[in-house]
């Protein structure tokens, strides 16, 4: 009962617009073969910003002092994440029925990376603010355009395969994802400083 | 409070906005660090519609739904919502005038008639950089006031953001293919930036068709539609009346340059 009131108070119009913002960036990419490299990237940066929308909680007020923890609670709402990863996931396979001639296993990993970056953001903002998602996922969203806009980035970090002779788009994601794993795991138990 | 008034507090917020503060260093960044060897300008003159225009459309967005916070000041003024809206309008001057001084940064480095512009005239050459330095980081700051007055959700600038860049790189594809088709041309001119020279790091660069003048016209046609779109919220009366008489003559007069700047120029792509 508490699962499915919790879930019912996500922010879903916002997770769900903007996963599906990414789900058109990524389709186009995925019907014309040679954009791919170009629009998958902004498609997985879209679903980043998604994720950092799931803890949001307008009524985190009343939420915060209920006797349920932090941690469940966080379990509960990252059922929502189910929502940009099933659409990351929608235009990986489409791609690969498709043919897209990508590296399947670094691209998959490109994609849990970027939505745990956003997940890992918003848990951390969370402590501080009842609806991190709009600061959130603007943070995640400049933050993942560095290496595509700027051309000095570019050349040494890649977040995308197969990337060019800096950092590995392989190695800056497991980097994020063990990274943003210890961001969740420390926000969620209470350490962070402004915890509610 | 006058309307210059209040556009000096809106100048003075924008300023200090940290999105746009972040904008003008990646800008100055990637002025600093591009190669002065190129073979064209598509190597250098997209990053400054990115970073004034797109996060300049940011920044706008957020200035503007923090309206709610000069409330306690403006609110009790007897001006009125389309007078507060142009007033946040002039912001855009800020990445106007960065994006002018660029430009003229740019020439210094690149001087017009280089062969990197390929096979333009030197005025449309000029064109071709006003439409790509200047306009965009104008039009990218109104668009963020309209997207802010009309859209209450708050991640709507970002997400518009990347549709425009996703969108940008797409209409730009049947171009390289289709260089001489007229409808890669028209769905490459429909976007608020566009190239007009490719060179695939080569030695030779095309010149795409189209009209830069023509375009550069489009590109103030949806400056203007932009305007109109914010100064139309909670306009009442007259006012709104004329607006929307404006707007649909904008949207016409937009309609007809886009069609002649896809008809204009080079009737063929140009190979130099």
């Amino acid at each position: 009962m508490m699962v499915r009131s919790m879930l019912r108070a996500g922010a879903w119009p916002a997770v769900l617009v903007i996963s599906g913002a990414a789900v058109l960036m990524g389709g186009c990419g995925v019907a014309f073969p040679a954009t791919a490299t170009a629009l998958l990237p902004i498609a997985f940066t879209l679903l980043a910003a998604a994720a950092a929308f799931v803890l949001d909680e307008p009524a985190s007020l009343v939420v915060d002092v209920t006797p349920t923890g932090p941690a469940r609670r966080t379990g509960i709402r990252a059922v929502a994440l189910l929502a940009p990863l099933g659409a990351g996931a929608a235009l990986l396979l489409a791609g690969a029925l498709r043919g897209l001639t990508l590296l399947w296993a670094p691209t998959a990993l490109a994609l849990a990376g970027n939505v745990v970056l956003g997940f890992a953001v918003a848990c951390v903002a969370r402590t501080r603010t009842g609806e991190p998602g709009p600061r959130a996922s603007g943070a995640v969203v400049l933050v993942l355009l560095v290496p595509t806009l700027l051309p000095a980035v570019a050349r040494r970090v890649s977040t995308f395969p197969p990337g060019g002779d800096g950092l590995s788009s392989n190695a800056v994601w497991w980097s994020v994802l063990v990274a943003g794993g210890a961001a969740v795991a420390v926000s969620v138990s209470g350490r962070l400083p402004g915890l509610r | 409070m006058t309307a210059a008034a209040l556009a000096a507090r809106e100048l003075r917020r924008f300023v200090v906005n940290p999105v746009l503060l972040l904008a003008a260093a990646f800008t100055a960044w990637a002025t600093v660090t591009t190669p002065r060897a190129i073979t064209e300008i598509d190597t250098a003159n997209w990053y400054v519609a990115v970073f004034l225009g797109g996060f300049g459309m940011m920044a706008t967005f957020w200035l503007t739904r923090s309206m709610r916070g000069s409330e306690p000041v403006a609110g009790v003024t007897p001006t009125t919502l389309p007078v507060r809206t142009a007033a946040l309008c002039t912001v855009a001057v800020v990445p106007f005038l960065y994006s002018v001084l660029l430009l003229i940064g740019f020439l210094h480095f690149y001087p017009i008639g280089d062969r990197i512009y390929g096979a333009f005239s030197s005025p449309t050459q000029a064109a071709v950089l006003v439409g790509q330095f200047v306009v965009p980081s104008l039009g990218g700051s109104l668009l963020g006031v309209a997207l802010g007055r009309w859209v209450r959700f708050p991640g709507a600038a970002f997400v518009l953001f990347l549709l425009l860049f996703g969108w940008g790189n797409l209409v730009t594809l049947p171009s390289l293919s289709h260089p001489d088709s007229t409808a890669a041309t028209a769905l490459r001119l429909f976007a608020p930036f566009s190239f007009f020279t490719f060179a695939g790091n080569g030695p030779d660069v095309t010149t795409w068709r189209g009209s830069p003048w023509f375009f550069l016209g489009w590109q103030l046609a949806l400056c203007t539609i932009a305007v109109l779109v914010a100064l139309l919220r909670d306009a009442e009366g007259r006012v709104r009346s004329r607006v929307i008489r404006a707007l649909a003559t904008t949207l016409a007069l937009a309609v007809i340059l886009l069609v002649l700047a896809v008809n204009g120029g080079f009737a063929q792509a140009v190979h130099a």
